[in-house]
């Protein structure tokens, strides 16, 4: 039987059955998943690579509950998540999933601080505590002096780091990267994959979507989609 | 929500400055609408006489024709409950002579002792042989208190009655106009001096403060049939009717204020928004609510009308002065009257209608794009 921990442990922190994506382009159905089936337990540190187009990004929506799939079942911690609201798959992702951009999509006029504190205001912790919270998530990205710059006064890998800093900051199971060296330099990328192993080694799940196999490599596990399938 | 504003201030600055002419706009449309309305309530009710009398079938100072037996109207009316005085007037446009300068004027005889129609500034009460003239005669023709005037019918000085008088006062007359100069004497006198013997063009009554004007009117037109009896709210009501015109101009250009206002909001928050898809995208995707995301634009736009609607507060008022001034030279206006009434109900109906506006312009954009697909709207703004 095993003891409620052990059962908990035994729950992937996500699995997608069998999903499938569709997506309308005008007349055209464009097919971006074709029956994928992937299970993530916690701790683990995947990477998905794939061609440009393969569905890696469209799976890691799906993983975060960003996206529906067309078919098949996405369950968070065992709750199907196409039974969730928008309003919950919205907390969800606020409390459960840390989400990293390519792009970083930082708040420029807010500072370093202030774009970790953001989701962590959303989810109301107050103020004080939320300060102090994202100061010391800053300083575990190496960031402790960057805290009251804003995103236009750091650099690439600055702003990446800060963009980690707040998909960390209300602890979340499982932490998505989509490309999340793609605008980053050699130099600067491996900072950033030395700190995504540095988390995986603190016990959060991560999942990369990468064209990047030095990247892939860094992973624990790694699956290649191809046309929207899990490649052999 | 402020340094997004602060951040873009140029773009911010123009979207002020719009919201604040089309506030302008419609502040002063507002006191347009009602200005006349309002001004002319305070001119009729401002020296305490709630009820104006005038020759059956004529409306008060309409018409030339006059009311006979002044002293037996008097003798009835102050018999009528609720009637505590009677201020006759009748007026003439007479010729003014004050040294060598010969002067036209309107005369305006009163009874000094009830009397609405003027406030002595400077001297005395008109009393026989002695008249008070507004401040634009006194000026025209030089004239100061104890100054010797003749005074006759226009264009008989010289050949007909005259009157022979000193200056004996200056005073504001309420209900002149701006380019007229007027000249007030007893009754009695101006009676003399224009041969109409014991009639008058108009009376003003005096309600006790317990009576109801209507009800006063309606006994003073049921006792005196020769007499139309008309309460302030009557020739207030007759005003607007023959201002509607004014209303609908104030309504037309009022609206198309507040559409521009709404397409100007609307069209800045939308470029705002527009400029930020991707991060508001990642902002859903972080799990910041749609609720957070409507609030925050929707308070944007709300600080931008706010601020642009303070500062059109500002030029509404001035401007509604400029306009005021050149409105003002229509000729024949009391001077009294304002076509612009500054009053808080038309400030305030201003400010909520901007803001309102305001916000429902930034509600539409911020609803639109707090319900984008998030999936979709990031692969088309990451690489």
């Amino acid at each position: 039987m095993g003891t409620a921990r052990e059962r908990a442990a035994a729950v992937p922190v996500v699995e997608v059955r069998d999903v499938e994506r569709e997506y309308r382009m005008g007349r055209d159905v464009v097919r971006a998943l074709a029956g994928v089936s992937l299970r993530v337990d916690a701790g683990e540190f995947l990477a998905v690579t794939g061609p440009s187009g393969s569905g890696k990004s469209t799976l890691l929506h799906l993983l975060g509950g960003i996206d529906v799939p067309t078919a098949g079942t996405v369950l968070f911690g065992g709750t199907d998540l196409a039974a969730l609201s928008t309003g919950e798959r919205d907390r969800r992702r606020l409390l459960e999933v840390g989400l990293v951009f390519q792009r970083f999509h930082l708040l420029p006029m807010l500072t370093a601080r202030e774009n970790v504190e953001l989701p962590m205001a959303e989810a109301g912790v107050p103020a004080r505590e939320r300060r102090e919270a994202a100061e010391r998530l800053l300083a575990r990205v190496g960031l402790a002096d960057r805290a009251r710059h804003r995103p236009g006064e750091l650099s690439g890998g600055e702003r990446q780091r800060v963009a980690i800093a707040r998909a960390l900051a209300n602890g979340p199971r499982l932490v998505l990267a989509d490309e999340p060296t793609g605008e980053l330099d050699r130099r600067t990328s491996e900072g950033i994959l030395d700190l995504f192993a540095g988390l995986n080694d603190e016990g959060v799940t991560i999942v990369v979507a990468t064209h990047d196999l030095h990247l892939a490599d860094r992973a624990r596990r790694r699956i290649e989609l191809v046309d929207g399938r899990v490649a052999p | 929500m402020l340094r997004e504003l602060w951040h873009h201030r140029l773009r911010t600055a123009l979207a002020l400055a719009g919201v604040a002419v089309a506030t302008a706009m419609l502040l002063d449309m507002l006191m347009l609408s009602g200005g006349l309305e309002t001004s002319f309530r305070r001119l009729l009710s401002g020296r305490g006489y709630a009820i104006r009398l005038a020759p059956v079938g004529t409306i008060p100072l309409e018409s030339e024709a006059l009311i006979p037996s002044y002293p037996s109207l008097r003798d009835t009316l102050l018999g009528i409950p609720g009637v505590v005085a009677v201020a006759p007037l009748l007026g003439a446009n007479v010729e003014l002579r004050a040294g060598a300068d010969t002067i036209r004027a309107f005369a305006l005889g009163v009874d000094p002792a009830e009397q609405g129609v003027y406030r002595i500034l400077e001297g005395e009460a008109p009393a026989d042989g002695r008249v008070v003239v507004d401040e634009r005669l006194a000026r025209d023709a030089a004239l100061e208190i104890g100054t010797p005037v003749e005074l006759a019918l226009a264009g008989t000085l010289g050949v007909e009655r005259r009157l022979e008088a000193r200056v004996g006062g200056v005073a504001g007359f309420v209900y002149s106009a701006r380019e007229e100069r007027v000249v007030a004497l007893p009754l009695g006198v101006l009676q003399r001096l224009t041969g109409r013997g014991d009639r008058i063009a108009f009376a003003m009554v005096r309600v006790a403060e317990s009576a109801d004007p209507e009800a006063v009117g309606a006994a003073i037109r049921a006792r005196v049939p020769r007499v139309e009896a008309v309460t302030v709210a009557g020739l207030v009501e007759h005003a607007r009717a023959r201002l509607s015109y004014f209303r609908q101009l104030s309504l037309v250009l009022g609206t198309v204020a507040t559409v521009v206002t709404a397409l100007l909001v609307g069209t800045i928050m939308a470029v705002s928004i527009n400029d930020r898809y991707g991060t508001i995208a990642a902002m859903r995707a972080i799990g910041i609510s749609r609720g957070t995301l409507v609030a925050s634009f929707t308070g944007e736009s709300l600080v931008l009308s706010a601020l642009g609607a303070v500062l059109g507060v500002g030029l509404g008022v001035l401007t509604a002065g400029y306009l005021e001034g050149v409105l003002a030279g229509f000729p024949g206006l009391p001077r009294a009257i304002r076509f612009f009434v500054l009053d808080t109900t038309a400030v305030t109906r201003a400010l909520a209608i901007v803001l309102t506006v305001g916000a429902l312009a930034g509600l539409v954009p911020a609803w639109r794009v707090a319900n984008l697909e998030i999936s979709r709207t990031l692969h088309r703004e990451e690489p």
